[in-house]
């Protein structure tokens, strides 16, 4: 029998862990298929998230799963312009219509769907946003040049956390569009993988620490807040502190999902709850940073 | 004997990217070792300039491994650290990152500014750093006309040019201290 899951009709970070309760609950089932016929919305961190399932449900029964094309022409387009088909084909066996899009990349796609496993693929993707996002980030949301410099420095050591940390591959997609309930739009770096998870990279250094209290959240915790790492090297562990102090300059957002827990780093201008632990379990690590748009009167 | 190292080209020779960016640990790692392996040839108490005027984007991690590193690992004797480092060309964001990663690690090193001003980064303690400007503003001067300028006494004066020495980001020569830049 297929258990399906179910993908939110607006797959966001706010509908994200009704997508991971369908997930996890597909523990055991010899066949899956990833139902998105009627999705109307995918967020780059819903986009790949989608990818850590597939990756996940392949290495756990060996099989494909499947996955159904939005059924919305429009929807579907823009997950291809996106990229996501291209890498969703060697996870799932795809049903419907995937479009042919023309290489003329989307606008609001500074970065399609990308695949990064090492190093060089770090540099590839800085090298690839510089450019475009620069003409986004000053033009369009209102920062200064200098802001252009900070975005690669994130995104770097976003990708970075795969490359160090995950033991598997993992995708990093960079999106420009409207965010709900700011009013004005955003770039948003998404980077995620299906790999070890934050509690597991650092449970052998910092489980003792914390005793009891250690978890999927308190893993989050040592990262994001104290800025611990698993390597003895005390040099380590600044990557999350750069992408903090870039995006506290311009009022960002980081959020980050592992395991059963999530936490953010909220700006005034989002609801978004600080850490959140008992949600329901998925593989990896999900990070999101968010740079918004400067208010028109302060420009 | 000065000796100047661009950035991009020990970028281009240690890994062969095409790219500008000076990002990720691996990629410092082998840049520094690029720059320690053409140190090794060179003559000891001498000046080297960084040059980071052609590189675009430079993370939290390359600074640790290129930056922070070689300062921890530069040989040092009684006169102080082996090689002077004076770094250039910074952006406002590479100066940033450089300035936290010194920071996370106590260190301090001289950037020079567009102007060819030199500017301390990272961390030194309060009366070395009011030093360090008097030297930085007076060029070549005795422990006692550096504490004539500070509201400080003789010997605390003189820990904190010694402190300076030690970070290499003020040379001592003959009695006197000299700030660091690429003239000297």
């Amino acid at each position: 029998m297929t258990y399906v899951i179910d993908v939110p009709q607006i797959l966001d970070e706010r509908s994200f862990d009704q997508f991971a309760a369908g997930f996890a609950g597909s523990e055991g089932a010899a066949r899956v298929l990833v139902d998105a016929h009627a999705s109307e919305w995918a967020s780059p961190a819903g986009l790949i998230g989608l990818l850590c399932a597939g990756q996940a449900l392949l290495a756990r029964s060996g099989a494909k799963p499947l996955l159904t094309v939005p059924t919305e022409r429009e929807v579907a387009h823009y997950w291809a312009r996106a990229g996501f088909f291209v890498h969703a084909a060697d996870l799932f066996e795809i049903h419907g219509t995937v479009p042919r899009v023309k290489p003329n990349p989307e606008r609001n796609v500074l970065l399609e769907v990308t695949p990064v496993t090492v190093a060089d693929d770090v540099h590839a993707v800085v090298g690839r946003i510089q450019e475009r996002s620069a003409a986004i980030l000053t033009s369009e949301l209102g920062l200064e040049p200098k802001a252009t410099m900070g975005f690669g420095m994130a995104l770097s050591e976003a990708c970075q956390n795969i490359v160090e940390h995950a033991g598997t591959g993992g995708w990093v997609a960079v999106q420009a569009y409207s965010w709900r309930t700011l009013g004005r739009r955003v770039v948003t770096i998404a980077v995620a993988d299906a790999g070890v998870g934050f509690r597991h990279t650092l449970e052998a250094t910092q489980a003792r620490r914390f005793g009891d209290r250690w978890g999927d959240a308190t893993a989050l915790e040592a990262a994001l807040i104290q800025g611990v790492s698993r390597f003895r090297d005390p040099g380590r562990g600044q990557g999350l502190a750069g992408i903090r102090r870039y995006l506290d300059r311009w009022h960002g957002k980081i959020s980050i999902r592992s395991g059963t827990a999530r936490i953010a780093i909220v700006p005034a201008w989002d609801r978004d709850e600080p850490l959140r632990d008992g949600l329901p379990p998925f593989p990896g690590a999900q990070v999101q940073l968010v740079v918004p748009e400067v208010e028109r009167e302060a420009r | 004997m000065i000796t100047s190292i661009d950035l991009k080209e020990v970028l281009a020779r240690s890994v062969g990217s095409p790219h500008s960016d000076l990002v990720t640990r691996s990629t410092g790692a082998k840049v520094r070792d690029s720059i320690e392996a053409s140190l090794s040839a060179q003559s000891t108490d001498s000046a080297v300039v960084l040059d980071f005027s052609s590189v675009r984007v430079l993370d939290c991690s390359c600074a640790d491994e290129v930056v922070a590193k070689l300062l921890l690992r530069r040989p040092s004797g009684p006169a102080g650290p082996a090689w002077w480092f004076v770094i250039r060309g910074l952006t406002e964001s590479h100066a940033e990152e450089i300035d936290h990663v010194l920071r996370h690690h106590r260190l301090a090193l001289v950037a020079e500014e567009l102007d060819g001003r030199p500017r301390l980064l990272g961390e030194v303690d309060p009366s070395a750093a009011a030093a360090w400007n008097v030297v930085r503003d007076r060029g070549s001067s005795a422990a006692e006309e550096i504490a004539d300028a500070l509201p400080l006494a003789i010997e605390e004066t003189r820990r904190a040019l010694e402190a300076l020495v030690d970070a290499g980001v003020v040379r001592r020569a003959d009695g006197r201290y000299l700030p660091l830049t690429t003239a000297a």
